[in-house]
């Protein structure tokens, strides 16, 4: 159920980001998820792609200092308190969340989808899945149907 | 103008008399009370009674920071602890600081050379001076104190920063002399400006003495024009006495050398060979008549040429030209003397960064400023922002404490540092271009 999800350095520089993107587009890398986790010199850029390894390999051969991490995807229902049951589900267990940020799929209808990385990832597998919460398998976000 | 001293208007000969009896003496007691002084002439193959005039100075061997770092930090003292009374320090070319000692009669002679100095640059006991140079190991703060009290001026000790507080000093204390590194005389004036102060008319400065860092005369010319001062340069480094090697007098026509208490030679970098009089070179200075620390022709790495004519202010000392660069790799960053060695030391024991940097010095301001550029190499830095983070501050706080001034740290891209063939260039000092 995990996630592959690439993490790349960004420099604080003009034109960083767009060089990165370069090297995936180059590579026919799809974007499916972006972030940017930042402080005021540097940053993370965290994405979800269609070919992580590929992504990888691109990244590292351009210069970029890159990690591969595993996250959890999942798609709340399209109500008012949906977020808030992830979240709270998480938290009645004891997990500790340590980023979150949100996308949208093209076939997707109702509400951003959410990527997590959680403390404990198999242990946040179950209980969401237990209360009813659905977590995206990858092959759903590198070839969506 | 007033003279300090009649040692200034000494003969040629008659101090070339005083400079090889005080040679003579300082030969005989570095020999009897430092061991390593007398390996060094045994290796050389020579004794202290073998110079018997002048000339012969150039048969000793050299001393430089080396000396001083392979026998830290005592090593080189000829006087026991208990007569010395006074330590500073400054940078060395790796981790450990360079140590001088001071015994009474060191500092009664270090007081003397300020005095004559700051005499030079007009200051009187009818001024008030301030002093910006910050408190602490290093020289310049108090040994400028020391000969400003002695000359009876009214001495306030405020160290460097605070750059408000050092105006509002200024106007309240009236203050007449402005004693600091030219950098910092030039961003408290724009600093005064910021505040509604015009230097000119709302304080009361008449004279700036200038040291710790080289200047050009485009910056002197700034910096009168800023403060409605007449300023000078004085010279001198921690290893030799701290300030009080030379100084400018009202004629500004080079820095007065105090050759009763140093010999200067100029010499070849390359070839170690003394150069004729009035040549450029490396300035080699010994000290004749220091007890504590007597350093035998310690090479300073600065470049500079010596002037032996009598000087229009009726001074006969010779006069050395301003500082134009040096022979090793040393940078002076806001008076904070930093060797790209040291950085890099503290770079090659940190983890998750790679072994190659570059350092950039530039102003900011009028303020020098140092950046480094540290490519990240472990990904698993990126799990976190947080580690980055860490990552940053660890390479801030260990520089500051092996150099004491903060630096800008920029974490950039493995491989996007230019690599050079050959010896890498990892300075690039932009500080000329925007004066």
């Amino acid at each position: 159920m995990l996630i592959n999800q690439l993490s790349v350095f960004i420099e604080n520089k003009k034109g960083h980001l767009s060089k990165i993107t370069k090297v995936l587009k180059d590579a026919s890398v799809d974007i499916r998820a972006i972030s940017v986790f930042d402080s005021a010199e540097f940053g993370i850029l965290r994405m979800v792609v269609d070919k992580p390894d590929e992504g990888v390999a691109a990244l590292k051969n351009a210069g970029h200092v890159v990690k591969q991490s595993f996250v959890l995807a999942v798609e709340p229902s399209d109500k008012v308190g949906s977020f808030h049951d992830v979240f709270n589900v998480l938290f009645e267990n004891d997990l500790n969340i340590e980023y979150v940020y949100s996308f949208v799929m093209p076939n997707n209808t109702g509400a951003p989808l959410i990527i997590l990385k959680v403390d404990d990832q198999e242990k946040a597998i179950d209980v969401l899945t237990k209360s009813g919460i659905i977590v995206i398998p990858k092959e759903e976000i590198y070839n969506p149907s | 103008m007033k003279i300090w001293s009649d040692q200034e208007t000494l003969s040629r000969e008659e101090i070339q008399k005083l400079q090889f009896e005080r040679l003579s003496k300082t030969l005989t007691h570095v020999y009897e009370n430092v061991p390593h002084y007398q390996n060094k002439f045994k290796a050389a193959g020579i004794k202290p009674k073998d110079i018997r005039c002048l000339e012969d100075l150039r048969l000793l061997p050299f001393t430089t920071k080396e000396d001083l770092r392979e026998t830290y930090p005592f090593g080189l003292f000829a006087k026991p602890k208990n007569e010395i009374v006074r330590y500073h320090a400054s940078s060395g070319t790796t981790g450990k600081p360079t140590v001088v000692g001071y015994t009474k009669n060191d500092m009664k002679v270090w007081t003397e050379l300020i005095a004559r100095i700051v005499t030079m640059g007009g200051v009187t006991n009818a001024d008030t001076a301030q002093i910006s140079f910050g408190f602490g190991l290093f020289t310049g703060a108090f040994g400028l104190q020391q000969g400003l009290e002695e000359v009876g001026a009214g001495v306030i000790p405020m160290s460097s920063g605070n750059t408000q507080k050092q105006i509002m000093i200024m106007q309240d204390f009236q203050t007449t002399a402005l004693i600091a590194t030219p950098s910092y005389a030039l961003h408290l004036a724009e600093a005064a400006a910021e505040m509604g102060i015009d230097p000119r008319k709302d304080l009361f400065l008449k004279y700036g003495l200038f040291g710790g860092e080289g200047s050009t005369e485009e910056m002197r010319a700034k910096l009168n024009e800023a403060w409605g001062i007449f300023s000078t340069e004085n010279y001198g480094m921690s290893e030799l006495i701290g300030p009080g090697v030379s100084g400018e007098c009202r004629a500004l026509k080079g820095m007065h050398i105090c050759e009763d208490h140093f010999i200067a030679e100029i010499i070849d970098p390359e070839t170690l060979e003394v150069l004729p009089a009035g040549s450029t070179g490396e300035l080699v200075i010994t000290p004749i008549t220091k007890e504590a620390l007597p350093l035998i022709r310690y090479r300073t790495k600065d470049i500079t040429r010596i002037d032996y004519t009598p000087c229009d202010c009726g001074r006969t000392s010779a006069r050395m030209a301003k500082i134009t660069g040096r022979t090793d790799d040393m940078l002076i960053i806001g008076g904070v003397n930093v060797f790209p060695s040291q950085i890099e030391g503290v770079l090659l024991g940190i983890k998750g960064i790679g072994s190659n940097y570059q350092i950039r010095v530039l102003k900011k301001g009028y303020l020098d400023r140092i950046e480094i550029d540290v490519e990240i190499s472990d990904h698993n830095l990126l799990d976190s922002v947080t580690f980055l983070d860490r990552l940053y501050k660890e390479i801030e706080t260990k520089l500051h404490t092996i150099l004491g001034i903060h630096a800008g740290i920029h974490l950039v891209d493995p491989k996007s540092l230019a690599r050079s063939e050959g010896k890498a260039k990892r300075v690039i000092d932009l500080r000329s271009e925007n004066l």
